[in-house]
Formats: C-alpha cells, sequence, structure tokens
C-alpha cells in the first residue's frame, strides 16, 4: 500500500515554511517532492528600489540565524563595485562576527539534532552555552541576532582592550566545552547508532546535485569557500577544512563538531592579529555601471549574491541564493528509501527548520483518500521509538 | 594555475562555443556563449575543467533582451557562463541533463522571468503562488507591484 504525507508548510515561530510530499510505502519513503514559496517575500525586487545603504539592512533580514552572512557577502560586493576597500581592521572584526555566528549556528544545530535523536541533555547543554557565543555577539555589537555591524567600507563599532580580553576568555570556556560534547557523544553509543547511516547522500549525488556546505563535505568533498575562494582576510588565517566521509547524519555532526573547533582557532587568531588603525573608509553614494559574484561561506554552505550596478545610487539588479535553496535537491536524494521515523533528523541535517511540520502532519490513504492528521509529537514520538536493529547500526563508532 | 591559463586551456578546448571571455577580477572568469551553444559548452566545462557545480543561474531583464548568467565553481574561484535571449522569443535549452542540481533554477528563471527553458523535465512554479496570474513575471522590470486598495469593513471612522 502507498501512502503520500505531506509535511510542512506552516510554522508560526521559524523562517523557512516548506511543505514536503512523501510517497510512502509501508515506512519507507519512495519519493519526496518539496514545495517552496509560502515565504516567498520578493527581496529581490524590492532591493531594485532601495539604495546600496538601504540593502545592507534588506539582505541582513534575509535570514534571522545567519543575518551577518548574507549582509556580509552583500557588503563586500558592493565594495568590489565601488572599487573600496575596507582598512584591515574593519576587516578583522566583520570576519570575527562571522566566526561567531558559525559558531552560534553550529551550537545551535547540534542541540536540535541531539533533541531529534532524543539526547536531550546534549541539547540542554550545548544551548546554554550557545547563550555565552549571543552574549559575545552582543558584546561586539549590541544585539544578539541582527547585529547590525556591516556598513560599505568597513564596520561600525571598533573593539577595546578590555573587550577583546573578555571575548577570549569566553572563546576559551567555549572550546573546552566543546571538547567535552564531542567526548559525550562519542561516548553514547546509542546516540551515535541512531545517527549512523541515516539520510544517506553519496559522493556522487553530492556533487551532481550541487549540494553545499556541511552536508557536501560530509559526503567527502572538500569544498570550502573560505579555502576555495578566499574572500576578505581568509588568505591569511590558518585554519582547515573539515569533512567526513561517512555520508549520512553522523558524518554531518562531525563536520559541523570540527568545524567548531575551526572556528575558534580562527577567533583566537583575529583576536591576537586585531590590527591597530581605522575601522572604515567612506564610501561613495553610487556606484559606476558593473558587475559582481560575490560568494561566501556561510554556517549552512556557500552563499552567492550576483550584483549588478547601473551608475545610480540603486542596484540593476541583486540576486541572492542561500545556501539551503542549493541543498533541497539534495535533500530528496537523502529522504528516498529512508523511513518515516527518519524524516525529523534528515531535515534537522541540513539544517533547515525542520519545526515547519511542526504544526501538522496529514497523512494520505493513496486508495482510499482518507487523510489523518498526526501531530508532530507523535511523529517525533516515532522517531525516537525507532530503536537502532540491525547488527551493522548496532556497531557504529563515531568517525573521529 | 593562473585565470590567464585557464582561459586559455577553456579557448583551446572550446573556442568554436565562445564568443567571448573576460577576466574582470581575480577568480572570477566570464564567458559568452549563443544560447544554442550553451549545452556543449556546459558539457565540455563539466567533463574536461571538472566544473561540476552549478552555483545559481542568475536572470537579468537588460530591455530589448534577457541575459542568462549560470554562475559555476569550481576549486579555485568562480566561472560564470552568459548568454542573451531576445525578449519577444525568451528560449533557452535546460541544462538539468548535464547539472541535475540546475533543475530548482531554470523552474526560478522560468517563473520570475517568462523564459521558457525548454526540455525541462519538471516545469512547475517554484515560489510562485499556485493563484498566480499568467503571463505576471515579478522580475522583469516593466512588472510593478500595486498595493490593492485596502477595504476596512464598515469603513473609515
Amino acid at each position: 500500500m502507498k501512502y503520500q504525507v505531506p509535511i510542512g508548510p506552516q510554522h508560526p515561530a521559524l523562517k523557512e515554511p516548506i511543505s514536503l510530499r512523501m510517497t510512502l510505502e509501508g515506512e519507507v519513503i519512495r519519493d519526496a517532492d518539496i514545495r517552496l514559496g509560502y515565504n516567498h517575500r520578493g527581496v529581490e525586487k524590492l532591493a531594485e528600489q532601495k539604495n546600496w545603504t538601504q540593502n545592507i539592512y534588506l539582505t541582513e533580514r534575509i535570514c534571522g540565524i545567519c543575518s551577518h552572512s548574507h549582509s556580509t557577502c552583500y557588503v563586500q560586493g558592493v565594495e568590489k563595485l565601488m572599487e573600496i576597500e575596507a582598512p584591515k581592521r574593519g576587516q578583522y572584526i566583520r570576519y570575527l562576527v562571522s566566526e561567531l555566528e558559525r559558531v552560534h549556528s553550529h551550537l545551535l544545530w547540534l542541540g536540535v539534532a541531539a533533541h531529534e535523536a532524543g539526547f536531550d541533555s546534549l541539547f540542554m547543554y550545548t544551548w546554554r552555552d550557545r547563550e555565552i557565543v549571543m552574549d559575545i555577539l552582543e558584546t561586539i555589537s549590541g544585539n544578539r541576532v541582527h547585529y547590525a555591524i556591516n556598513t560599505i567600507g568597513g564596520v561600525r563599532r571598533d573593539l577595546d582592550d578590555l573587550q577583546v580580553k573578555r571575548i577570549l576568555g569566553d572563546i576559551k570556556t567555549l572550546w573546552s566545552r566543546t571538547d567535552y560534547y564531542k567526548k559525550i557523544s562519542i561516548g553514547e553509543p546509542s546516540f551515535v547508532a541512531r545517527l549512523a547511516d541515516v539520510g544517506r547522500l553519496s559522493k556522487e549525488d553530492a556533487i551532481a546535485l550541487c549540494a553545499v556546505g556541511p552536508t557536501l563535505r560530509a559526503s567527502g568533498v572538500p569544498q570550502d569557500i573560505r579555502r576555495d575562494d578566499p574572500y576578505g582576510i581568509y588568505a591569511e588565517v590558518p585554519f582547515d577544512v573539515c569533512t567526513a566521509d561517512t555520508c549520512d547524519v553522523l558524518g554531518r555532526a562531525v563536520v559541523r563538531i570540527l568545524e567548531l573547533f575551526e572556528s575558534y582557532k580562527i577567533c583566537d587568531f583575529l583576536l591576537q592579529n586585531l590590527p591597530a588603525g581605522d575601522i572604515k573608509v567612506k564610501a561613495p553614494r553610487k556606484a559606476k555601471p558593473n558587475e559582481v559574484v560575490s560568494r561566501y561561506e556561510a554556517p549552512r554552505g556557500e552563499n552567492i549574491h550576483y550584483i549588478k550596478s547601473n551608475g545610480s545610487d540603486k542596484p540593476e539588479r541583486l540576486k541572492v541564493r542561500a545556501p539551503t535553496l542549493g541543498n533541497y535537491a539534495a535533500t530528496v536524494a537523502m529522504l528516498k528509501n529512508g523511513f518515516i521515523a527518519d524524516i525529523p533528523l534528515i531535515f534537522a541535517a541540513i539544517d533547515p527548520c525542520i519545526c515547519c511540520a511542526e504544526r501538522a502532519v496529514t497523512l494520505v490513504d493513496s486508495r482510499s483518500g482518507a487523510e489523518r492528521v498526526v501531530r508532530f509529537s507523535d511523529l517525533r514520538a516515532q522517531a525516537l521509538g525507532r530503536r537502532p536493529s540491525d547488527s551493522q547500526k548496532r556497531n557504529a563508532v563515531w568517525p573521529f | 594555475m593562473t585565470d590567464a591559463e585557464l582561459i586559455e586551456q577553456i579557448n583551446g578546448k572550446l573556442g568554436s562555443r565562445i564568443r567571448e571571455t573576460a577576466n574582470p577580477a581575480p577568480l572570477r572568469i566570464f564567458l559568452t556563449v549563443d544560447p544554442g551553444d550553451l549545452v556543449p559548452a556546459v558539457t565540455g566545462l563539466r567533463d574536461d575543467f571538472g566544473y561540476t557545480h552549478l552555483s545559481t543561474i542568475s536572470g537579468v531583464d537588460l530591455g530589448e533582451a534577457f541575459e542568462i548568467l549560470y554562475h559555476f565553481g569550481r576549486h579555485q574561484g568562480a566561472l560564470t557562463v552568459r548568454t542573451q535571449v531576445p525578449r519577444d522569443k525568451p528560449h533557452v535549452p535546460t541544462i538539468t541533463p548535464v547539472i541535475p542540481g540546475a533543475i530548482l533554477y531554470e523552474r526560478e528563471i522560468q517563473e520570475m522571468f517568462g523564459i521558457t527553458v525548454d526540455g525541462i523535465p519538471d516545469p512547475r512554479r517554484l515560489n510562485l503562488p499556485d493563484d498566480w496570474p499568467d503571463g505576471q513575471y515579478p522580475l522583469r522590470k516593466d512588472w510593478s507591484f500595486e498595493r490593492p486598495e485596502e477595504i476596512i469593513p464598515g469603513g473609515r471612522s
């Protein structure tokens, strides 16, 4: 018997409502179809009517969690169009915020993944320590979510020595806490077994479907825009690209945990070597007719903006592609031949918002057409109830 | 490999398909092709140069024509393939059989600019709602949004 299960689309609290229609055979997903557009805001059209400065604040509001990614990607493109360069100190502060944002996003993700796998103590721990990085961001910018630190030609706020000292101390705390999470997650066989072999995406599929970010790196492809197409200060900062070759949710968790350490390393380097000088230069009001492709490694993967100027104070065209859209085609491949109880985990693993599914799930019987509505909590209970049964999973090891 | 060497190699392999190359900034290469040469050029870039990662497809309304830009990424830098189609007959071939990840971006180009992607495996809309009127393409420059007049039940007081 085949079922169709629509999941989503709406959840009032989250940023990306999305509807997925699963075709099921028993418990196994045979096909998945994605429908988008429930939250289409027309940002690209709107950007053509706003001037260069106003668009910083518009792009910052594309996403709540990686707000800095979009504004930085936009600002570094516009700086190229205007032929100015932010002073070194301004760039160091800008990309320090980038890495702190990555830390907060990855800690948030680790908590969500632990929660979906039923490991709620890890969820509590990581979200407690996410507060530390949110406090650092508040120290730097005055805001916890939309930092508004970027401006064309640099950043808007400077750091003093006391702040630098305090942030360095906080990063040390985060470093040791993350080390501890790495240890407890390796030492918890039921957690490892729950993530292993779920949501498989082979290396070939990941490349063909143009997946990005940790999803791609967990399939063994070492692609990182910070290294491949160095922007800002990344050419002079030492860091490693983290990959895993398990091609499953476990690999995606490993990549994100390893990236946390790399981000701490980068933050530490940036703060220790913070150059003296100005934080911004004055930007012209208009940009000559030109075009630029700006790429940025956001916490979820490659973020690309194509910006075209026409000589006026407004962009001719601003094209935005956020990393989650790049991962949707790969998500369909991951869901195929998986189990219905793994949907929350697989969704959470690409780091969109699974909670779109929280409102209601409708099960449609393809023969009778009868529908039944399942609450997300019941679906989650099913996910938690699914015990790792086959021998391969029981012996799964953490591939650090 | 420097950008100049890469451009030279690409010209050597695919020279007959490419009308123009440009290298406006380090690690940024732009190739111009005719719509008819798009699929062979993309296939050649994928097979001979390893451009398997399509970042996105951008459309630009130039007035008389539409410009379509395919942004590719590789281990080093970004390469953009651009092509132009006339406004009165906007047709471009699909590259989804070559790059399977292109499907979402081709659907986006279709609904936002009204450019027909010939041979697209899934022609449904991507972002616009189901009840969106036909023939309305929001990212064209001549399209503008007019807010419907607000009707307050009972009238303004």
